[in-house]
């Protein structure tokens, strides 16, 4: 369906009224006002009559009319139009001039004919003649009529033309302005972010959008309550799964501790390994859906430094486990977010730089700030990831191709969810003396 | 030791226990917060590993409910739940320590071990770290049960660290602990004790690690294979 313009339709519906009381218009002013110049014209032709009439003579048995010349041209001559005339005696007989001029149907003084094929206004004027009156038919051609006929409707049309141009024009960049709360709720709203579910406050919008304000606000609640209930669900299948997966972990080190064939040993080291993977892609999935639109939890004041000195511990034990020197850089980064999200994005980046150093490397965790702008990152001196790789790797489930290990693909999806949440930018790039990778997280403003 | 184990879950329960037990401790299990209550108030335990996800009254209550018998039972919490995570660690709810579910065997009987000895040096006059013996009243150090000369400053450093065996104390933690009021000790000064402990400990096979950009850790005794 085609972008439906609210303007487009507006003028659709506004024209043909527009259009129908303009000629309304014109037929209303038309008629009244033409009335006076065709009986100014009207007028004229009984004068023309008046005066052809006054060259009657009567005979004792006959009516003659002589008309000089030279009056008959100051009469008759006209710059627009052909004048005829008839002149007939009481009883009807004809007595001069051009017999094709219509004699008139009942007694109207001044009618509408047809002279030879040409539409013609007749009058007929009685003029005495002896005892009793003759008549006189004067016809003219209607060309001046019908010129002044034209130039009225023209002249009583065109005010109404102009307003109507106008109400278009007011209509076109009234809707846009009319418009314009619309267009600031819009503005608003793409300003959000995605994560963000408060109500719109709607004592602020003006009087013509609160509708639509408490329809959105009332949409937002619903995803609000529905993003609850997912983080209540996401917490008892946390949960669900760990507990079990604690019992499994607890029973495979067990048996693993037992004097056992080699042959068993060999699956139940894979137990092991599958049931250590399958807790790490638990608390993985839970992260990812956690960071997720919705998942959001409350924004406040987290300083990255604090984040990674409450996590150094646990990583210093996971680096001297794969025998990684893990090393630190602190400076205070204050930023704005969910100290829990933030958490998991750091653990996420590390526990990656980890599994990928070789036995003996050097990982190393800095936060501070650059340019006012606080940031946190990790730099190794590992295999490092190929410019054309980085971009893919942020991708759920993307592992680069020949990566050894048993990772999931997922950590560093969760980190661009995380940062994504954040208004945080993610930079992969290499790391000192162009080895190894450094994946930096910077923070905006505020 | 006497441990007390907390967990609805019964597999979870009966492999923590024998996991324990293979470490020579004494170990009850329920799986009920009031029995745990009830349990704690009537006979001694060294340490309860609680869990916090209970049916009825929840891990939270059972350690407020420990707290307030004013019994100074180490309690380390397991907790399955992230949102949870953050209110148990920060500490006002008291527990010693805590582990997100699942976890690793050596990592809990590793914490376990820590929390013990933790609370076995409190107030003990002494602490004793594989060869290494301390007599905090006398304030003499044995190595080997030969006496071992520490300035007072290194004295001081030793003891923090040996209160966090197998955690990684910063260096700003270590200059709190050790510079008395008015004194300004610089992360050298630190650097510089630390290197002196070493080469008096290392030969008995106690090793101090640095933590590059962060701190010290003194590192768990194990005694050499021979």
């Amino acid at each position: 369906m085609p972008a439906r313009s609210l303007r487009a339709h507006l003028l659709r519906m506004l024209l043909p009224p527009i259009a129908a009381l303009l000629a309304l218009g014109a037929i209303v002013a038309y008629y009244p006002s033409s009335e006076p110049t065709t009986e100014a014209y009207d007028q004229a032709l009984f004068d023309i009559g008046i005066a052809l009439g006054a060259h009657i003579r009567v005979a004792p048995t006959e009516y003659r009319f002589e008309l000089p010349a030279a009056v008959d041209q100051v009469l008759r001559t006209d710059r627009h139009d052909l004048i005829f005339y008839r002149v007939l005696s009481p009883s009807g007989l004809h007595i001069a001039g051009d017999p094709s001029v219509p004699a008139p149907a009942g007694d109207a003084h001044a009618y509408d004919g047809v002279l030879e094929g040409r539409k013609v206004r007749v009058v007929s004027v009685e003029t005495p003649c002896g005892r009793s009156a003759c008549t006189v038919l004067v016809a003219e051609t209607t060309n001046k009529r019908v010129r002044a006929a034209r130039e009225f409707l023209l002249t009583s049309m065109l005010p109404g033309l102009l307003i109507a141009l106008a109400t278009l024009v007011i209509v076109w960049f009234g809707v846009k302005r009319g418009l314009w709360p619309l267009a600031r709720l819009s503005e608003e709203l793409k300003a959000r972010s995605p994560r963000d579910l408060r109500p719109i406050d709607a004592a602020a919008a003006p009087e013509e959008t609160r509708a639509l304000v408490s329809a959105l606000n009332g949409l937002l609640e619903e995803l609000a309550q529905a993003a609850r209930n997912q983080q209540r669900f996401l917490a008892n299948a946390a949960h669900q799964l760990r507990t079990p997966l604690a019992g499994l972990q607890a029973h495979t080190e067990l048996a693993l501790a037992q004097p056992i064939p080699e042959s068993c040993r060999v699956h139940l080291e894979q137990v092991h390994q599958a049931t250590i993977r399958t807790a790490r892609l638990a608390n993985q999935l839970l992260a990812l859906a956690r960071a997720e639109p919705g998942g959001r939890g409350n924004a406040s004041d987290v300083n990255l430094r604090s984040v990674v000195e409450g996590e150094a511990d646990a990583w210093v034990h996971q680096a001297l486990a794969r025998d990684v020197d893990l090393g630190f850089e602190l400076d205070t980064a204050p930023v704005k977010g969910d100290a829990l999200l933030l958490r998991e994005a750091l653990a996420n980046l590390v526990h990656n730089a980890i599994q990928y150093s070789a036995r003996g490397g050097r990982v190393t965790v800095r936060t501070g700030q650059r340019g006012g702008e606080s940031f946190a990152e990790v730099e190794d001196d590992g295999p490092g990831i190929a410019p054309q790789e980085r971009e893919r790797v942020l991708e759920r489930f993307y592992r680069v191709p020949g990566t050894p290990g048993t990772g999931s693909g997922l950590g560093l999806a969760i980190v661009r969810e995380i940062a994504g949440g954040h208004g945080a930018r993610i930079e992969l790039a290499e790391g000192a003396g162009a080895r190894g990778c450094r994946v930096a997280l910077t923070f905006p403003h505020g | 030791m006497r441990l007390l184990i907390v967990e609805d879950d019964a597999p979870l329960a009966s492999g923590l226990s024998r996991i324990l037990e293979a470490e020579g401790h004494a170990v009850d299990v329920t799986e009920r917060g009031e029995d745990a209550v009830l349990a704690a108030s009537q006979e001694h335990f060294d340490l309860v590993i609680l869990d916090i996800g209970l049916p009825r009254i929840d891990g939270f209550e059972v350690l407020r409910r420990l707290r307030a018998a004013e019994k100074p039972i180490p309690v380390l919490v397991l907790t399955a739940r992230d949102a949870l995570e953050d209110r148990v660690r920060g500490l006002d709810l008291g527990a010693d320590d805590y582990m997100v579910k699942p976890f690793a065997m050596p990592e809990l009987t590793a914490r376990v071990r820590a929390l013990l000895r933790r609370s076995q040096a409190h107030g003990g006059p002494r602490i004793v770290h594989g060869p290494l013996a301390l007599d905090t009243v006398a304030r003499r150090a044995f190595l080997r049960g030969e006496p071992l000369e520490l300035a007072a400053r290194e004295w001081a450093v030793l003891e923090v660290l040996l209160a966090k065996v197998e955690k990684i104390v910063s260096k700003e933690a270590i200059i709190q602990a050790v510079a008395g009021w008015g004194e300004d000790l610089s992360p050298n000064a630190i650097e510089v004790y630390v290197s002196r402990l070493r080469s008096k400990l290392e030969p008995a096979g106690i090793r101090i690690r640095t933590v590059r950009g962060f701190g010290y850790m003194l590192e768990e005794f194990k005694p050499a294979a021979h």
